[in-house]
């Protein structure tokens, strides 16, 4: 099904293997979104008029997954993995080289103006960076208001009263609609930014590194408010982080990203007891834990992750890879795409060897690994 | 004696808007070979404390208004600008959080290492180039001679942090002050450099001072913690201590507002609620109470001392024995500790006396 080459952003390839495939996982929720083949590539210009095309940088490459109504999918990797392209296009923010969205089985990428606008009102976002993502001079009526406003759906006479409700849904003090951005702490601008994305009643929010930029005693005031919202409202989250307990914490299923691949996706519990993938399981032992009694033995991955302007042939994570080298280093994984493929009970895995990543392995692995000086 | 005493430090910003009070009155003694951890929140003093430790406060700003910084037998408040270059470097190195922004970009990693070798020792650029391509060996920096031709753009951020340590290493020092040196980082990266800097301070014997937001950045790293709030030390104990027996409100507080890996599915998060001060104000009464689950009416006016958590206990600051020290009235029980809030019977949270509820009105809304 994949491991074609894409550098030419060549059409892809009918999609009803991987779809079926990922339809198998689980099957319980109905799927409000459904990502086939997601594809974007961004130009790398270069020539002496820095016109021509000299390569791309391939920052999401062939990823397809589904999001059932009313869960939290999680999407962890880290910074330059493609995970925050993603969420953009899956909403249709950025365009997409190639690949399809479907939101309740209609084809976001097919959408006319009209219907994209109409679609959106379902599909909202919530920004890292909650200084970067409020107007400075917009008032907090203006920003929460705008939605419903530029959508129909309110008149100015009756924005305020709805403002005011939706401000105090988030947990802010409903006589500060008139207030600027910068009369606020990061954690309440955040909530402004929540209650922007609420304003429209949607069924769908990417919410993007939403608590990463703030303070530790915050975050959780934040993590327990989308929770919250989420139950009275029955939101359907895809929650994009690089912190692996935030996502833990929030996610029902949790899908990992390397190089603008998914490695792999599970339900949260499965995929952070028993990884199957080698690249989920150096992550995780990378995260320090806040409990001196438990010195783990890390695994300590070598090297930096490589340019998704130039992956590595086969499998993108062959070049940092430890059950590789475990293992002998076979070919296969510098010749051979791995097939993102289900290992039982709906875990999916991009991993020639997943059969192979067992608790001796991985301890063994740990035991074995040269200091990281020897890097 | 200690190698590092720092003594009722306070630290004033005088800016247009008013004077910050950065850090109110922070005292703590640092033994040769120790690792220290300080921690808390942006705006808690924490990075403040050691930019006047290096004396390396923005001017005219940031000023020194009180207290003692003893470094190897020198009061560093009292060394002239030109001692104090001679020490940092040589005695004294620190590591910042940014690596892009500490290195400068226009010179190649070479100049930049020799530089820093040969402005404190009398040796001459080959030597030098050799020092410095060992010292990339050692940070793990593969193909060194060809690397140190290198800017530090060509670098990936890990990268640059290893060359930051490189260079803070290059003269062992006896001090090591490492400030957020991972939080740019992402979590395999960061996981490398931290062995590496357990590793060069274990292997050297270089007393570090490792500050960060990041509570199990800290655990695993240090041999003692002190947690500031407000520019207060709050709480100070060994590190297994801390997290066995935290003692103060807002540490309880911090142990259960961020997920963890290891914790119970579904666990409940306790955020501490409200902000932290404004600090504009000069601060009355505990820093921490108008945030506190815990607090009696005392704390909106006295601010309690930091004193051992066992009562009449002989204060030790430094090593592996030192006193377990808070700052608090109304200190939660172990059990309350581990409940992340307080059990006992019939307990309310003191109210604002009305003074300061007026203040606090604009502060927490």
């Amino acid at each position: 099904m994949s491991g074609q080459t894409w550098a030419d952003g060549a059409a892809i390839e009918p999609i009803e293997a991987s779809a079926s495939l990922v339809r198998a996982n689980g099957g319980a929720g109905r799927v409000l979104l459904r990502a086939e083949h997601v594809v974007k590539h961004f130009p790398i210009r270069g020539g002496l008029l820095g016109v021509t095309t000299i390569g791309a940088v391939r920052a999401v490459d062939d990823v397809s997954f589904e999001v059932r109504r009313g869960e939290t999918l999680g999407l962890v990797g880290e910074s330059g993995c493609g995970k925050t392209t993603l969420g953009k296009v899956i909403l249709r923010l950025i365009p997409a080289t190639s690949g399809q969205v479907y939101v309740d089985d209609r084809p976001l990428f097919d959408l006319n103006a009209t219907q994209l606008k109409e679609a959106r009102r379902d599909l909202q976002v919530v920004f890292q960076d909650p200084y970067a993502s409020l107007n400075p001079r917009m008032t907090v009526g203006e920003i929460v208001g705008e939605g419903p406003l530029v959508h129909g759906l309110t008149d100015k006479a009756k924005r305020e009263e709805l403002v005011r409700e939706l401000l105090a849904k988030v947990g802010l003090n409903q006589s500060h609609i008139h207030r600027y951005p910068h009369e606020f702490s990061g954690g309440q601008r955040q909530r402004i930014g929540i209650a922007r994305a609420l304003a429209l009643n949607p069924e769908f929010i990417v919410c993007d590194e939403p608590v990463s930029a703030l303070d530790v005693s915050i975050q959780s005031q934040v993590l327990n408010l989308l929770d919250d919202l989420q139950q009275e409202l029955g939101l359907t989250y895809l929650f994009i982080a690089h912190n692996l307990a935030v996502v833990e914490h929030i996610s029902d299923r949790v899908g990992v990203m390397y190089l603008g691949k998914l490695v792999e996706l599970a339900d949260v519990d499965p995929l952070y007891a028993a990884p199957k993938h080698p690249y989920t399981v150096a992550l995780l032992s990378a995260v320090p834990e806040p409990d001196p009694r438990r010195r783990k033995k890390r695994l300590v991955l070598k090297g930096d992750v490589p340019s998704p302007a130039a992956p590595p042939e086969g499998c993108r994570f062959n070049t940092r890879c430890w059950l590789r080298e475990q293992l002998g280093n076979p070919e296969r994984c510098e010749t051979e795409e791995p097939v993102f493929r289900d290992v039982g009970a709906g875990h999916l895995v991009a991993c020639h060897f997943s059969e192979e990543v067992t608790p001796q392995a991985i301890a063994s692995a740990a035991e074995r690994q040269l200091p990281v000086i020897g890097a | 004696m200690a190698l590092l005493s720092v003594d009722g430090l306070v630290v004033r910003f005088r800016t247009h808007e008013g004077t910050i009070h950065a850090v109110n009155g922070v005292s703590f003694d640092l033994d040769e070979g120790e690792t220290l951890g300080i921690v808390g929140e942006s705006g808690c003093g924490k990075s403040v404390t050691s930019l006047a430790i290096m004396r390396l406060l923005p001017k005219p700003a940031g000023r020194i208004e009180g207290g003692s910084v003893r470094f190897d037998g020198q009061d560093l408040l009292a060394c002239s600008e030109a001692e104090m270059r001679e020490m940092r470097g040589r005695d004294m190195a620190m590591i910042f959080q940014d690596p892009m922004t500490s290195l400068n970009p226009v010179l190649t990693i070479e100049e930049q290492m020799v530089e820093t070798i040969q402005a404190h020792r009398k040796v001459g650029n080959e030597e030098a180039r050799a020092r410095a391509i060992e010292l990339l060996t050692i940070v793990g920096i593969p193909e060194p001679e060809n690397r140190l031709r290198a800017f530090p753009h060509q670098f990936s951020g890990g990268m640059r942090q290893r060359v930051m340590i490189a260079m803070a290493l290059a003269l062992a020092p006896k001090l090591l002050i490492a400030d957020e040196p991972t939080t740019a980082l992402d979590v395999t990266i960061q996981a490398q450099v931290l062995e590496l800097l357990q590793r060069l301070t274990t292997e050297t014997g270089t007393a570090a001072i490792l500050i960060t937001h990041d509570l199990g950045v800290v655990a695993g790293m240090t041999q003692r913690i002190n947690v500031m709030y407000a520019g207060y030390i709050v709480e100070a104990a060994p590190t297994a201590e801390l997290f066995a027996k935290p003692s103060h409100p807002y540490t309880v507080g911090l142990l259960h507002s961020i997920p963890r890996l290891d914790a119970v599915q579904g666990e409940e998060l306790i955020p501490i609620e409200g902000a932290p001060p404004d600090q504009r104000r000069a601060p009355v009464g505990c820093p921490f109470a108008p945030r506190c689950a815990w607090r009696l009416p005392d704390c909106w006016t006295t601010n309690p001392p930091l004193v051992p958590v066992r009562a009449a206990e002989a204060v030790v600051t430094t090593g592996p024995g030192a006193t377990h020290r808070v700052a608090c009235h109304n200190s939660p029980t172990p059990g309350e500790a581990a409940a992340g809030r307080p059990l006992r019977e019939g307990f309310v949270a003191a109210p604002p006396p009305s003074a300061v509820a007026d203040e606090l009105a604009v502060v927490v809304p």
